[in-house]
């Protein structure tokens, strides 16, 4: 027999020898390969070695129970991701239910049928799997991108004056949007919302550099001389709206709510450099620009527009692409008045 | 008690054909060493009045015997186990005795199919 989804490494954990060896030899019928743990301090152990995709978890066993392997899953950056299918007779379906809670993406019962093994197994291999795309997107561009940046250039943790493009964006109402659906849904919707953003800027040849909660900042022009960066911000956020666009028709399809986002951009001179350590640095701007464009995100919910830009970007723009003056005006947390521009959505350029 | 009541052989073949037959063997050996040992796990239980372990041991019995068709031998580790969760073993020293004894039917039963295939 050949497995429909593609093979994994399992873990399969359980204080009986039988149900190991059953267990066992069904996954590697379906071309899985497969590791034994006898208990949970055993499971953690081998764990924490790596390489495991999916874990089996009985619920009672000696030494440690599959609450406490739970519980450490839970809270281990590292280990948080592999998905936990709960494997129990019936009658522990209370021990089930603390186990979904706790975090764990299934269950099977005690004699387990191979039907079924079959289906949550490549469903939660499935799942894993877009999961670690989507992780490896972020690492990519959050950090890794910018390591091997540090390591070819030779780059200093200190910082220098660029000139460059600074982009905020987040999502309208997402508080109450969080409030109104589970937080399963709420992680999905982040996620798939990262994943169209990040397709967007990284398109154009912007670095996402921060991400908070539902917010998101990106540079364009720097850690790598980017020509036009103005205007290729400028793309990327009409980008981002057409997108959110899709996304939302995909929402109503499946009857969830839609998403409305602003997005704010500035030009001028940024000071950037690396922050962290040098393990784990994240590319930085600061400046009065980026604060500008970051007023400017905030803004929009005033204007009413979900793109506004400032006098520097507009200048940068060909004139293929319109953009509405809006006049000089008074900004949230600056100073003098700012000439601020919209960029109408949906232009085809 | 004949083997057909002692293994539910709807159970067993089912398990044989989706195993395959050596895998069966390879089984029942483990089986019977595992819960040889398991049983007497619980009588020490028992004697140290240790309701947590006596109730995890019968636990394991009930699930590996009920994945090999010992469905009335699986039902009475389930009793002991209900007993250990409750925290109370003073009507457990009989039952233990019996579940010993029953062990030993189950064991020549699996033994006989394991020779029959």
């Amino acid at each position: 027999m050949s497995p429909d989804g593609r093979p994994g490494r399992l873990l399969v954990v359980d204080d009986n020898k039988v149900n190991r060896l059953l267990l066992g030899r069904g996954l590697e019928q379906q071309g899985h390969q497969v590791a034994f743990a006898e208990n949970g301090r055993q499971a953690l152990d081998m764990l924490h070695e790596g390489g495991f995709d999916l874990v089996l978890l009985d619920i009672e066993m000696p030494v440690m129970d599959g609450y406490e392997v739970m519980e450490k899953l839970t809270g281990d950056l590292d280990l948080r991701g592999i998905p936990v299918i709960v494997v129990s007779s019936l009658e522990e379906l209370d021990g089930v239910v603390r186990c979904i809670e706790m975090g764990a993406e299934d269950y099977l019962t005690k004699p387990v049928s191979p039907v079924l093994l079959r289906a949550r197994i490549d469903a939660s291999l499935e799942k894993k799997r877009l999961r670690d795309q989507q992780r490896e997107l972020l690492r990519r561009f959050a950090t890794a991108e910018v390591a091997q940046d540090l390591a070819e250039s030779g780059f200093s943790l200190g910082g220098r004056y660029v000139e460059a493009t600074a982009m905020f964006s987040d999502i309208r109402g997402f508080t109450s949007l969080a409030a109104s659906q589970s937080p399963a849904d709420t992680i999905e919707l982040l996620n798939t919302y990262y994943i169209l953003m990040f397709e967007a800027i990284t398109g154009q040849g912007g670095v996402v550099n921060q991400m908070v909660g539902d917010g998101l900042m990106a540079i364009f022009g720097a850690p790598l001389p980017l020509d036009n960066h103005g205007e290729q911000a400028v793309r990327a956020a009409l980008e981002m709206i057409e997108m959110i666009e899709l996304f939302n028709l995909d929402q109503a399809t499946a009857g969830r709510p839609a998403i409305q986002i602003g997005i704010g951009i500035a030009t001028g001179q940024v000071i950037a450099g690396y922050t962290g350590t040098q393990r784990r640095a994240t590319y930085t701007c600061v400046g009065s620009t980026v604060n500008l464009a970051a007023r400017l995100e905030s803004h929009t919910k005033v204007a009413g527009q979900p793109i506004l830009i400032d006098e520097s970007t507009r200048q940068a723009l060909s004139p293929s692409i319109e953009a509405l003056g809006l006049g000089a005006t008074q900004i949230k947390g600056i100073v003098d008045d700012v000439a601020v521009y919209a960029i109408p959505v949906g232009q085809r350029l | 008690m004949g083997i057909d009541t002692i293994i539910d052989g709807a159970t067993f073949d089912d398990l044989k054909d989706t195993m395959g037959a050596d895998f069966i063997e390879e089984i029942i050996d483990t089986y019977n060493e595992e819960t040889a040992a398991l049983v007497e796990q619980l009588r020490q239980a028992l004697t140290a009045q240790d309701p947590t372990t006596f109730g995890r041991c019968a636990h394991s019995i009930k699930s590996s015997s009920a994945s090999l068709g010992a469905l009335a031998f699986a039902e009475q580790a389930r009793e002991l186990e209900l007993m250990g969760k409750a925290g109370d073993l003073s009507d457990a020293g009989p039952r233990v005795e019996r579940l010993a004894a029953d062990f030993a039917l189950v064991r020549r039963s699996l033994e006989e199919l394991r020779d029959e295939s």
